[in-house]
């Protein structure tokens, strides 16, 4: 059984004040979705979850560790963020190597795009695919790490209504094997997971 | 850092041209000579010792936005940095794939541009040592100013002034012959203070 647990977190981009005072508690098998306007500091939030921002007030505990000291915890999670780290003048295959070297797992590449019946477009170059399509093949970095955690922002972006299914019934299985995920959005998810904030 | 290195060397591999941006830039660069100032053998050893720096020194300056904006643009830098905490191991592995990728392509047509420009054996071997030396500061400058510089977009003009005054020293000392050590010196302290400047850089762009 996993947690994380998020205690008076106060951020600053800068001088601005971004996040104030935020607690919350998430258990293995939960979803999170994180509501706000643009600059609310949605993306402030995963990248201080996710240890990019490490200046901050408040603490942040995962497994009653202290994130910021607990060297094992960036294998924990898997972080998506809202640009698809993918080098437009490669193939989807190249990219695939690419991160298979950087997470130094081996994978199938026909069997991974099918998460997103993407199979054919494996010898594409990423430049001629639309932005779905990128976002699409973004997300299968999900699948190259054993994580507990998965930190998305704004997954569901260009995504057609297919697509972003495929994607809720993803996060679903992975809640079902006690996966803790936190989604920031600014599309209402309330039908789909009904732990949500307002920030 | 092999994992690094490797992901690095495919990424060249993958985009071949890359290993051929810098060298036909530099016999460009060269060729170009001739038509300026002559073929007059004694005048072109002088010259080649001189036009050799300014070569390298464009093409290590017109190569600095791949060192770490290519994977800052499109967020490969975000998953490098979560997988490998040590900023360092990051900064090490790509001062190594860059010179692997830009700078020794020059040094494996050195010896033919040698030739052609009529530079003696002794000569060539002095020439190869300096640039050498010469081109491993040249990396480890544009490296921490290419992290200091992180997220600035269409800054090369920027990036240029602030990286060519620190070319200087090696301009003054790679034309001279004898001077490889010093250049060897000016590398190790480029290190030195490029390693701690480039980390600095890359925690302001995690922050």
């Amino acid at each position: 059984m996993n947690e994380l647990k998020i205690e008076d977190l106060t951020c600053y981009r800068g001088e601005n004040l971004v996040l104030k005072d935020l607690n919350t508690k998430l258990k293995s098998g939960e979803t999170l979705v994180i509501r706000g306007s643009n600059g609310s500091g949605k993306t402030t939030l995963l990248r201080a979850l996710s240890n990019f921002i490490k200046s901050y007030n408040g603490t942040i505990f995962f497994n009653d560790k202290n994130v910021l000291e607990d060297t094992n915890y960036r294998l924990s999670f898997n972080f998506v963020g809202q640009k698809n780290s993918l080098k437009d003048n490669l193939s989807v295959k190249n990219n695939l190597k690419l991160w298979e070297i950087i997470y130094q797992k081996n994978i199938s590449y026909s069997k991974i795009l099918e998460d997103f019946n993407m199979s054919h477009l494996v010898e594409r170059d990423v430049g001629s695919l639309s932005d779905g399509q990128k976002k699409c093949i973004s997300l299968l970095r999900l699948n190259f790490t054993e994580s507990k955690i998965w930190y998305l922002d704004e997954p569901f972006v260009f995504l057609d209504e297919e697509n972003s299914q495929i994607l809720i019934q993803k996060i679903k299985n992975f809640n079902t094997n006690n996966g803790i995920v936190i989604i920031t959005s600014n599309i209402n998810l309330q039908n789909t997971f009904t732990n949500e904030i307002k920030i | 850092m092999l994992a690094l290195l490797k992901r690095d060397l495919y990424l060249a591999l993958y985009s071949s041209s890359s290993f051929f941006y810098t060298s036909s830039f530099f016999v460009l660069v060269l060729i170009i000579l001739p038509f300026l100032f002559g073929t007059n053998n004694v005048q072109l050893q002088v010259l080649f010792k001189g036009i050799i720096w300014i070569g390298l020194s464009l093409s290590i300056l017109l190569t600095m936005e791949r060192i770490f904006n290519a994977d800052y643009e499109d967020g490969n830098l975000d998953i490098i940095i979560q997988r490998y905490p040590s900023l360092e191991t990051i900064i090490i592995s790509k001062y190594i794939t860059h010179w692997l990728v830009y700078c020794l392509p020059l040094f494996i047509i050195l010896p033919i541009l040698s030739f052609l420009f009529y530079v003696s054996l002794d000569n060539f071997f002095l020439i190869f040592l300096n640039l050498f030396f010469g081109s491993l500061g040249m990396v480890f400058i544009v490296t921490f100013v290419s992290a200091l510089t992180l997220g600035a977009k269409r800054t090369i003009f920027l990036k240029a002034i602030i990286v060519i005054p620190l070319f200087v020293p090696f301009l003054i000392f790679g034309t001279n012959l004898e001077s490889w050590p010093i250049l060897l010196a000016l590398s190790m302290m480029s290190f030195v203070l490029s390693i701690y400047v480039s980390a600095y850089g890359l925690r302001l762009y995690v922050e």
